[in-house]
């Protein structure tokens, strides 16, 4: 099972931050996606002060950020404790989103295999745990962080 | 005063003020002539006016009535080049939206021309006049900086969620929130063009004054449902036009 989080504003790099590591730091989080408007390209005459592109910190892992964050999925790693996992990130959600947001339960990263996937990759070649991780559009390496779990 | 719109709300309200000529509209903030120049970009700060050439004093017009009783704007006046500017207001509570953008246009200024679409609204006058209304809708309750963007091309945004900060998506990034100051920057131009120095456009409104101030209806604001007599107005002008017929022969 996944839980969808809907902010109802787009969330900047600082708050993306600390939502992922408040999330990956619970129990039962397997996976963690998130979707939203792409970033722009680094511009070199770009004033620094106004850059929203950032590499960010989580789980003491380096990220870096391509989009901007209005969505995220988390995966559950045992489906029965949805509703206590789904519970915790709403405490989260509640403290670091003060402007509202949706949350729910439900199916919202994809398990089968697509036709693209298997162009991209060869027939079933994508382990399990990387399906769905990215869009067709890039590669699973731009977009795909593994972080280590004590 | 003429009946401007209908309805009871605070919404109704807002909209008749904004139609309304004699309502003097509140200012908010400060913007420099040259600093509305340089959003504007259709000259540099301090260039002459392009016209006509010849001037019209020295050219042979032909006798024309309307001419002897309209007096024209300063900028026909001089034979100014038609230039625009143009606005797209979030859903997100913006002060003003284009249809109530155009109505009160054509009430307040003399000599423009509105052009109205779903999320963008687009004004077009004589140089001159034109600067001096763009100044007018920057610094007053028309405009705010987080909400209403000023967009020549790139319009896209004005349905989508806000950024954290409370600014509407803006493809081109031309409206910064400066985090240090708390005050939304012009950093280019209305069509994307990169400016020397940002254009400070203010502090945006907190969301108490924005819902104070908006001319949407919202549900989670004021719904127009709630509004009794605007959708009784509404429901008149539905069945006398189609009683009455679309199109009659």
């Amino acid at each position: 099972m996944d839980i969808q989080v809907f902010p109802h504003r787009i969330l900047g790099s600082d708050r993306t931050e600390m939502l992922l590591n408040r999330i990956e730091s619970l129990n039962n989080v397997k996976r963690t996606v998130i979707q939203g408007p792409r970033l722009p390209p680094e511009d070199p005459s770009e004033n620094p002060k106004y850059a929203e592109k950032r590499v960010i910190t989580v789980k003491d892992k380096e990220i870096e950020l391509k989009v901007k964050t209005g969505r995220v999925f988390v995966d559950i790693s045992n489906d029965s404790d949805v509703i206590d996992v789904k519970d915790e990130i709403e405490e989260i959600c509640e403290e670091l989103l003060p402007f509202g947001f949706d949350i729910n339960i439900g199916k919202f990263i994809r398990t089968q295999r697509t036709v693209t996937d298997n162009l991209k990759y060869g027939n079933g070649s994508v382990p399990d745990e990387l399906i769905g991780m990215t869009d067709q559009s890039a590669r699973l390496k731009d977009r795909v962080t593994i972080l280590k779990k004590d | 005063m003429a009946q401007y719109y209908p309805g009871t709300t605070k919404v109704a309200q807002n909209r008749r003020n904004f139609t309304d000529p004699n309502y003097k509209l509140e200012k908010l903030r400060e913007i420099s002539d040259e600093g509305v120049v340089k959003i504007l970009g259709h000259r540099a700060p301090g260039e002459d006016y392009k016209s006509v050439h010849p001037p019209l004093d020295e050219m042979d017009e032909e006798p024309d009535y309307i001419k002897e009783i309209v007096e024209p704007i300063d900028g026909a006046k001089a034979g100014d080049r038609v230039r625009y500017i143009q606005f797209v207001d979030s859903m997100y509570f913006a002060p003003a939206q284009p249809y109530l953008r155009s109505r009160s246009y054509l009430n307040r200024y003399r000599g423009i021309d509105a052009g109205t679409l779903s999320g963008r609204q687009i004004i077009e006058a004589r140089e001159r006049d034109l600067e001096r209304i763009s100044k007018e809708l920057l610094e007053t309750e028309y405009f705010d900086p987080a909400r209403t963007g000023i967009r020549g091309k790139s319009v896209h945004g004005h349905s989508l969620r806000l950024d954290e900060n409370g600014v509407m998506f803006d493809m081109l990034r031309r409206q910064i929130f400066n985090k240090e100051t708390g005050k939304v920057e012009m950093v280019k131009d209305q069509i994307g063009k990169e400016l020397d120095e940002p254009v400070v456009l203010g502090e945006p409104l907190d969301e108490e004054t924005l819902k104070n101030k908006t001319t949407i209806y919202r549900v989670d604001g004021e719904a127009y449902r709630d509004d009794k007599d605007a959708v009784e107005i509404l429901h008149k002008i539905h069945v006398t036009r189609s009683e009455g017929g679309f199109c009659p022969e």
